[in-house]
């Protein structure tokens, strides 16, 4: 490790130059270059989809295993929660204890969680122990047991965690978005209520375990320092009795959403809030819409970005909310795109008119060509980012595919952001953020925010069930 | 273990003008992360004036002599970056990663607002806004917000740098003037309470170039003196009960002193281990017990530090916290029993080879994890810098991790068993 002082160069000290020359210049930005390339193999291991990039630069291997949730587990979340919970509860040849401990000797790391429309198992370890870790993941696959007992305390420790979870403002306010938004459709669910996690039993969950962890239905990725034959051929090995099952039925394809029934804002009382969460959403295209690239950059600009209209005016100008902020959300039936601010109780009204301004505006008369560039280096720049560590890298691969995106999508991604033309964006700014094609919802003191809000929109009081 | 790269490398440069300058350089790399890293953290801000270190960070991006309000934002994710800053009990750090041709603009961007921030009235009084409405999204209108890292320190300590609340009270925040920033900014912003790391996609030669035509003409200022924040131990156990409507269940925590990190590191890596040992995955004592066994927890954690993110980057004194959530089946006491018990079965048997060789691989393993991003590296390289004045220490986590033995964690285990601990018990409910 070099350690040296650099005095003796006078650029290291620098100015003698004076104000104007390099320190007054803002440089300007070199050329970006692409992200680093990584080599994605794809495999098909008796149905299992397997995809393995090797990314050498930290001696780490970081594994996911994504499966897709039927619309009934979807509907009804308490059962693939539990699934989920249990999955690491004991096999027929390791307790919990046990597994923990096998998987932490050599480095290890292994979670398994539902992330909306399907089932995360994700996991890393020393790239050495690659093997180890792939038996363990195949033991678990294959022989995952649920004991009774296990079941029942994991379900009421579920329960209790999401009693804390729908405790949260942010966290009650996406729900009933989520149901205003979503109508009939599963993905109104939201997250499992306790009353419905603590009766889900073990011979459940043993037979959801057989319906959803199926070899056919799964997407395993491997991202790190491998080598991808030997990775795949060491998978083989591992999952083999797992693979040897039966194949079970393909997943259904879930109903696309239904079209949003309009109507006026839901405001829910939670008397004494100190702020309100304000929640605005409409349906979105999906990554596969001709007009996505646009539609991501309009996002940017409005409000998906630090430097965006929305933070600028809400935060910087207003000073009415800490960080406001505008996203998409991405599901195999389909796509949103939620605005969220959580703004100072005596702000709301004032908060609520300003995000319809800035709506208007943007639909209206468009973006600037100064916005677009900006818009377009960072999306790229972030592009970059996500896929530039072996975590992110996984995270990506595995989420394009259970959306059924091969891993070239994200090359054609970037070339398509480079390529959109402004009037592009405008265009898509009309069609994305029209203000009155959005469904609003808003969380906090009613009697301190009601008589106001009711002055710029039509209001609805809505009572606030508390969760059991 | 095999060594995979040198992500942990670097090379050290000191400016005339006092600012520290590393440089991680990674070739393969795209992208480059910058990170500014002040020594001066909520514990150093005056007294009145809770809160203030924190709300100077957010100063930081209000402008300076060539930049505008916003301008340094959008100048950033306008190069496709991301950018930045937080403030630790010891430490305040400014970040930015991005594509790298856009490092020198980073460096001129910061190079500004540490020679030159501009403060406005209105910006100042803006930004108390946007603070206090953080306050209200992470601790006023949430449920635990806040717990355990405000109200522990309160109760464990008597000094005001130790005891005070980080993120301030309205009424200081809102009487911080102009004046105050900037005797704050000339005392703690000069450039060698600074360093400066670059990592990721970069040449050395080049950005040692680059940080000297920038922050080179940045005029030298005295380092502040450095008061120490010790203060002894506490001669009996404290405890106190706070009610709270907004939470579904009780959880409380319980904080016990360690060694300062800064002269005894090595006996503090033994803390490191014991809180693995107790609180790491599903066949950790505690976890196994409470959770699994016992199923009176809903969930534990043994943190050392204030946030958890921030155990190699603070100074003495330090707190091991183990934090528990649980639905009120068993009691605080009782739990606080088994915790007990749980120490004391270590003290006087020690862990078995096996929890240490876990301990080791899980370090080792969540190291390398925590370099991997280019920004991360930056950050820890920079945070090791300022606070141990040694980024080595980044490299050297797992081999100091390794080295505990089995005494060692028995020791420790026995130092916080025998001490006197400060808890604060969080009840549902009104009234306090």
């Amino acid at each position: 490790m070099a350690s040296r002082r650099a005095t003796s160069r006078s650029t290291v000290d620098g100015p003698e130059q004076s104000e104007g020359d390099a320190v007054a210049r803002r440089p300007s930005i070199g050329p970006i270059r692409a992200p680093r390339a990584s080599r994605v193999v794809e495999e098909n291991l008796e149905g299992l989809h397997v995809i393995v990039a090797r990314r050498p630069e930290v001696p780490i291997v970081e594994l996911r295993l994504g499966f897709p949730l039927a619309a009934d587990l979807i509907r009804k979340p308490a059962a693939a929660t539990v699934l989920s919970d249990s999955l690491l509860a004991g096999t027929v040849r390791h307790d919990r204890a046990g597994l923990a401990s096998a998987v932490q000797r050599i480095g290890g790391r292994l979670t398994a969680g539902i992330a909306g429309d399907w089932m995360l198992v994700s996991g890393s370890v020393l790239a050495e122990h690659l093997v180890e870790m792939l038996r363990i993941v195949g033991e678990v696959l294959g022989g995952a047991s649920y004991p009774t007992s296990e079941v029942s305390a994991d379900r009421d420790r579920m329960a209790e965690q999401f009693l804390i979870a729908l405790s949260q403002p942010d966290v009650i306010a996406d729900e009933q978005l989520g149901r205003r938004l979503y109508g009939g459709h599963p993905y109104a669910s939201g997250l499992p209520r306790p009353a419905a996690l603590r009766q889900v039993s073990a011979a459940h969950v043993r037979r959801l375990h057989a319906e959803t962890l199926a070899p056919a239905l799964g997407h395993f990725v491997l991202v790190g320092d491998v080598t991808p034959s030997r990775a795949i051929d060491a998978a083989a090995g591992a999952f083999e009795p797992w693979l040897a099952k039966s194949p079970a039925a393909a997943t259904a394809p879930l109903d696309p959403l239904p079209a949003v029934r309009l109507g006026p804002i839901q405001l829910f009382d939670r008397p004494g809030a100190v702020q309100s969460n304000i929640r605005m959403a409409r349906l979105a295209p999906s990554r596969t819409d001709p007009w996505w690239p646009a539609a991501a950059l309009a996002n940017l600009i409005f409000g998906g970005m630090f430097s965006s209209r929305l933070v600028e005016n809400l935060r910087e100008r207003n000073g009415y909310c800490y960080s406001p902020g505008t996203s998409f959300d991405h599901g195999r039936a389909g796509s949103s795109f939620v605005i969220q601010a959580d703004v100072a109780t005596a702000s709301t009204a004032a908060s609520l008119n300003e995000i319809g301004y800035e709506l208007g505006r943007i639909a209206t008369q468009g973006v600037t060509g100064e916005e677009l560039e900006s818009a377009q280096r960072y999306a790229l720049g972030v592009l970059s980012f996500e896929t530039a560590t072996q975590e992110g890298l996984a995270n990506t691969l595995a989420n394009l595919a259970i959306m059924g995106l091969d891993p070239g999508y994200l090359d054609r991604h970037s070339a398509a952001l480079k390529r959109v033309k402004r009037h592009e964006v405008d265009e898509a700014a009309r069609r994305l953020l029209a203000r009155l094609q959005m469904v609003t919802v808003v969380l906090g003191d009613a009697d301190q925010v009601g008589g106001s809000l009711a002055l710029v929109a039509d209001v609805q009081h809505r009572p606030l069930s508390v969760p059991e | 273990m095999r060594v995979g790269s040198a992500l942990g490398h670097f090379e050290r440069f000191t400016l005339r003008n006092g600012l520290r300058l590393l440089v991680a350089a990674d070739r393969s790399s795209s992208l480059v992360a910058v990170a500014v890293v002040y020594d001066v953290g909520f514990r150093s801000e005056p007294e009145g004036r809770t809160g203030f270190a924190h709300l100077f960070e957010h100063l930081m991006f209000q402008g300076s002599a060539h930049v505008g309000k916003t301008e340094h934002i959008q100048l950033v994710q306008g190069a496709g970056g991301v950018m930045n800053g937080h403030t630790l009990a010891d430490l305040t750090a400014y970040y930015e990663a991005l594509p790298s041709g856009g490092l020198e603009l980073v460096l001129w961007l910061e190079a500004d607002r540490m020679g030159a921030l501009a403060l406005s009235e209105q910006n100042l009084r803006n930004q108390v806004s946007v603070v206090e409405e953080e306050i209200k999204v992470n601790v006023l209108n949430r449920p635990y917000g806040g717990f355990p890292w405000i109200p522990l320190p309160a109760l464990a300590f008597d000094s005001y740098p130790n005891a005070h609340n980080g993120y301030g009270d309205f009424a200081h925040l809102e009487d911080a003037t102009i004046e105050d920033a900037k005797d704050f900014y000339h005392r703690y912003y000069t450039p060698s309470n600074a360093v400066l790391v670059v990592a990721g996609g970069c040449m050395p030669e080049e950005v040692v170039d680059l940080a000297g035509r920038h922050f080179g003409g940045i005029e030298a200022r005295p380092t502040p003196a450095r008061r120490s924040f010790a203060e002894p131990r506490l001669s009996k156990e404290r405890r106190r009960i706070i009610k709270d409507v907004l939470i579904p269940q009780p959880a409380f925590v319980a904080g016990y002193r360690v060694p300062d990190p800064i002269s005894r590191m090595r006996d503090y890596a033994a803390y490191v281990v014991l809180a693995n040992v107790l609180s790491d995955g599903d066949a950790s004592r505690l976890r196994a017990r409470l959770v699994h066994r016992d199923r009176s927890v809903t969930d534990l954690a043994c943190v050392l530090g204030v946030f958890g993110n921030d155990t190699f980057t603070m100074r003495d004194p330090v707190l091991f916290q183990v934090v528990v959530f649980h639905p009120g089946i068993a009691s605080t006491d009782s739990l606080l029993a088994v915790i007990d018990e749980e120490l004391d079965r270590l003290a006087a048997d020690g862990p078995t080879e096996d929890e240490l060789a876990r301990a080791s691989a899980s370090s080792a393993s969540s190291h390398w994890r925590g370099l991997d991003p280019v920004l991360d590296r930056a950050l820890a390289l920079a945070g090791a810098e300022v606070v141990h004045g040694r980024a080595e220490l980044v490299s050297e986590i797992p081999g100091l991790v390794k080295a505990v033995g089995g005494e060692e964690v028995a020791s420790a285990a026995a130092d916080l068993a025998h001490q006197h601990r400060a808890i604060v018990d969080l009840q549902p409910g009104g009234g306090s």
